[in-house]
């Protein structure tokens, strides 16, 4: 039996450390093959302003930063005339509905028209419920989304504008990042996260054709949102299954990632709020691997990455479950040494993972003319096992509520703490 | 490449690709210096016979040695050696014997050596003639192949170190070859530590390539920690067997804690170590043992060394590699200069490094010479080092005949093997016998077996043979099995007079019953008592 306890170990640490390294190899993918960043930068030049934009700002409870994101969209760098906005609330929400309309009254006072309220009053109450309502509303030849909180660039559109006319793309996406990298303990790992992602890991999706889409500021033509029917509802991820969806399509998604016109974004506030959220992700997750659009994908490749790419919550979860039980197993088993240097070995690739946050942390700041100190890195190095804790325990939670049938959305707070960094200010990072 | 073309077409495209036919002819050449009557010459040595018995004890015990382990040397090594004969259809037998079978290991080692050694000198700027040139003297120098042949650490930590730098001279751009380059230098220190004295260049070469690049800082991060990480598990090892700290915090050289044996002490007492003789040792092993076997390699890397560093000098920003090959050269250089223990083969690692800087400047002096001269000038030197007497291939025998050197024709472990043979057929297989390393496996691995045979370095200081067995008297010795050799090396290891009731035995209480004399090889067996 304790044989086979030992097998049992030795195999899982080798398939997770395979995993992990994996997942490293994805992070860092832009930077191990810097060719492939350089075709996804934004262009150096710009074409005249051609497509028309229908920008989508799904609300609810912002009423903290709903006023701004409207003021910053309407004021961007693009033709009013080729320019709609779209803020969309459910009935209910009657003190963002309020914002809103009192911040698109004060810009038609300005002579800003092309921004309207969309109220929807029917069930589910959820992001891709309002997406689709609006759709219905958008007049644009391109549909895009942008967050309550969002701090867009005022040139994306002009960015889109030009590889949407100069490439044979119907969908971008463009990169997002989380700011506020010294909040709390978690937010340096929360904003790493999408600095990987965006600027390295999507890239690979991309290349390989199985793009789970992000939330906010990517650009659909309204004629292909329109021909998959928009968003699935009942979905929490909507736009990680949205992309796959098209993937499985076989269009080709192009992903611009350029530190200079990265939308900005805060990490949620509480660590109850990143939980949730982070369970909300795993959820959506979770149930687009049961749908099975991935199956469709014409590649085995593609196939796997999506596969990959959904399942990633469980293994969380499945990490989470046997870190503890195999210390306890090799304690109270006195595991032979060769065991126990095989059950090392995912410690040392989770080593691997934190070398690449610590350096990763010197590339975001660098990139975004900030500065971080010896204190932040000191409490990455403290604060990095709880952190993978806190993210296997939202796995399990995932799991949780998926095995009892609860799929409702849970709200992640926003309170604009990315805007309180101005834009190539210098921030000293303290512990 | 279109897939039907045919694999003889493929060979002979990879053959018409300029330096390719150099490379061949480089492995080709290796392959055939060290392959050549490699398992009859040199002579089977002490070490051999200590690495191969721990990889068999990794086989077929499921431990890193059949004694105590002490972390002498990190086991990375012997494990590899443990791999290849599980692999092979005979295993330890697979080519006649546990040392034949591992030296095949150190054949291939040495063949992937030598193309990795042709590709950094390419890469650094030598081309492929100097590529060709350094594989030459690594192939060819009569000091290179004695030891090379010969089953050691040291060999095995070559082709890991090469391998290293050929990662990082071969592509600069990806964070995943500067993680290879990484593992492969990690697993270079933690195979034979003494790699360690290649750090300074190594680190000097990754970072100076990634300067100015855009992942600069994920290359170099993760060329540390892919660096650390074979060591970081070997640590981890130690401290899973309670062996890494000594107990009672005890670092004291002259009494050494008792309770168990530990890594950091064996590294604290390794660091103090030094030889009687200091740098005399070095200087006595370059005269007697190194510049006997082969002056031309030490005497022109020495010079090559300078006069890579001048040619770097004149053009820094292109000539990195020049400096990397110095600098290699120079840190070993500084290891063996220092006054420590040396062992003669402890010049192995050098080889390869002055063979490095010899081919720089020889492609360097050969882009001075117009091309169309170049490849005789180089069939010269070849030929010359090859026919003259007294050179690479060609020396004169006692009686002033010419003859090929004696690496390609002296049989001498036949001897060895007969020795073996007599014990086999003559001694009863419960006696209790006190041998040498180099026959050690033999005795343990092939029937019938010999389970009471001991090396005397292990009677005279390993309590469970020395305490246990022996209990320390002539009395419960029944044969030595001796060399000359052995019997040097028992009275080297006599200073604290812990072989001496071995020599007593040998001495005043044994009686030859076996020998063979040949040239300066003298194999006894001796019988203890009655």
């Amino acid at each position: 039996m304790e044989s086979l306890i030992y097998a049992g170990l030795v195999v899982i640490s080798l398939v997770l450390s395979v995993q992990a390294g994996h997942v490293l190899y994805l992070m860092l993918y832009t930077w191990d093959q810097p060719e492939t960043e350089q075709p996804a930068r934004a262009p150096d030049e710009f074409v005249e302003p051609y497509l028309s934009f229908t920008a989508i700002v799904p609300a609810r409870h912002e009423e903290a930063v709903i006023a701004a994101t409207i003021e910053r969209i309407v004021r961007s760098n693009y033709p009013s005339s080729l320019l709609q906005v779209l803020v969309v609330c459910s009935a209910d929400d009657t003190g963002t509905i309020q914002e809103a309309a009192d911040k698109i009254d004060e810009l038609r006072a300005e002579g800003y028209y092309n921004a309207e309220l969309v109220i929807f009053d029917d069930q589910p109450i959820n992001k891709p419920h309002g997406l689709n309502h609006a759709l219905r509303y958008a007049e644009g030849d391109v549909v895009t989304i942008f967050d309550a909180e969002d701090e867009m660039h005022p040139d994306i559109l002009n960015v889109v504008n030009t590889v949407m006319c100069t490439e044979d793309v119907n969908v971008v996406q463009a990169g997002v990042q989380l700011m506020n990298y010294n909040s709390n303990w978690y937010s340096t790992f929360n904003v790493l996260e999408y600095f990987f992602w965006f600027k390295s890991r999507l890239h690979h999706h991309a290349r390989y054709g199985s793009t789970p889409l992000g939330g906010n500021t990517c650009f659909f033509s309204r004629e292909l949102l329109l021909s998959v029917n928009g968003w699935d509802e009942n979905n929490l991820t909507e736009d990680a299954e949205i992309g796959l969806r098209i993937s499985a399509l076989g269009e080709r998604i192009r992903v611009v990632y350029d530190d200079r016109y990265v939308t900005k974004e805060e990490t949620p506030p509480t660590l109850g709020s990143f939980i949730r959220q982070r369970t909300r992700w795993n959820q959506g997750f979770m149930q687009t691997l049961r749908k099975g659009v991935w199956r469709q994908m014409p590649t085995r490749h593609q196939r796997f990455l999506a596969c990959y790419t959904l399942a990633f919550p469980y293994v969380q979860a499945i990490v989470g479950l046997y870190t503890p039980a195999a210390l306890i197993m090799m304690v109270a088993l006195h595991a032979p040494v060769g065991v126990a240097l095989f059950s090392l070995l995912p410690v040392l690739l989770l080593i691997a993972h934190l070398v690449t946050a610590i350096v990763g942390l010197r590339e975001f700041t660098e990139a975004h003319g900030l500065t971080y100190s010896s204190g932040t890195v000191i409490k990455m190095i403290l604060t990095w096992l709880p952190y993978q804790m806190v993210l296997a325990y939202a796995a399990v939670r995932a799991v949780r509520r998926q095995l009892a049938g609860q799929g409702n959305w849970e709200k992640t707070t926003h309170l604009g703490a990315h805007r309180a960094i101005p834009e190539g200010k210098a921030v000293s990072g303290g512990a | 490449m279109a897939p039907d073309v045919s694999m003889s077409e493929r060979v002979a495209l990879w053959l018409r690709r300029p330096g390719n036919g150099l490379l061949l002819l480089s492995l080709v050449s290796g392959a055939v210096t060290h392959g050549v009557n490699m398992f009859r010459y040199p002579l089977y040595i002490t070490d051999e016979g200590i690495y191969v018995q721990q990889a068999w004890s990794v086989v077929r015990e499921g431990t890193l040695s059949p004694y105590t382990y002490f972390y002498d040397h990190a086991p990375a090594g012997w494990l590899l050696m443990a791999a290849w004969a599980n692999v092979l259809p005979g295993q330890f037998q697979a080519f006649g014997n546990e040392i034949n079978t591992m030296r095949v290991l150190m054949l291939i080692a040495h063949v992937i050596s030598s193309g990795l050694l042709f590709g950094i000198v390419r890469r650094f700027g030598g081309g492929a003639l100097g590529g060709f040139a350094a594989c030459f003297l690594f192939n060819v120098s009569p000091l290179a192949v004695y030891y090379q042949r010969q089953v050691l650490l040291d060999n095995l930590m070559v082709m890991w170190l090469l391998l290293a730098v050929w990662l990082v001279a071969r592509s600069r751009e990806r964070v995943v070859t500067a993680m290879a380059a990484g593992l492969a230098f990690g697993l270079a220190i933690v195979t034979k530590e003494n790699a360690i004295f290649f750090v300074p260049a190594l680190a000097y070469m990754v970072h100076r390539y990634a300067r100015g690049r855009g992942n600069r800082r994920f290359v170099t991060s993760f060329w540390w920690f892919a660096l650390s990480a074979p060591i970081a598990m070997y640590l981890a090892f130690a401290q899973l067997k309670k062996e890494l700290i000594p107990s009672g915090f005890n670092f004291d050289l002259d009494s050494p804690p008792a309770n168990h044996v530990s890594l950091l002490y064996t590294i604290w007492w390794q660091i103090n170590r030094s030889g009687p003789e200091g740098r005399n040792l070095f200087l006595r092993l370059m005269e007697n043992s190194w510049l006997a076997r082969d002056p031309y390699i030490l005497v022109l890397g020495a010079i090559a060394v300078v006069g890579v560093l001048m040619l770097w000098s004149q053009d820094r920003q292109r000539r990195t590699g020049y400096l990397v090959a110095a600098l290699m050269a120079l840190g070993y250089g500084f290891y063996m200069v220092r006054g420590s223990i040396l062992l003669d083969f402890y010049v192995v690692p050098l080889i390869p490094v002055l063979a490095m800087n010899v081919g720089l400047l020889y492609g360097s002096l050969m882009k001075r010479v117009p091309r169309s001269a170049r490849t005789a000038v180089t069939v010269g030197v070849v030929s010359a080092a090859l026919l003259i007497p007294g050179g690479y291939f060609i020396t004169r025998n006692t009686e002033r005949q010419l003859e090929a050197h004696d690496l390609y024709h002296l049989a001498v472990t036949p001897l060895q093997e007969e020795q073996i043979r007599w014990v086999r057929e003559n001694i009863p297989t419960n006696s209790r016998l006190i041998i040498d390393d180099d026959i050690w496996t033999a005795l343990h691995d092939r029937e019938p077996y010999f389970p009471r045979a001991h090396s005397h370095f292990k009677a005279a200081s390993d309590p469970d043979v020395r305490d246990k067995l022996f209990r320390r008297s002539w009395r419960n010795i029944d044969y030595v099995v001796v060399s000359n050799k052995m019997r040097a090396a028992m009275e080297r290891n006599n200073a604290g007079g812990q072989e001496q009731w071995i020599l007593d035995a040998i001495d005043l209480h044994g009686r030859v019953v076996w020998e063979l004399h040949r040239g300066d090889i003298h194999l006894q067996v001796y019988k203890i008592g009655d």
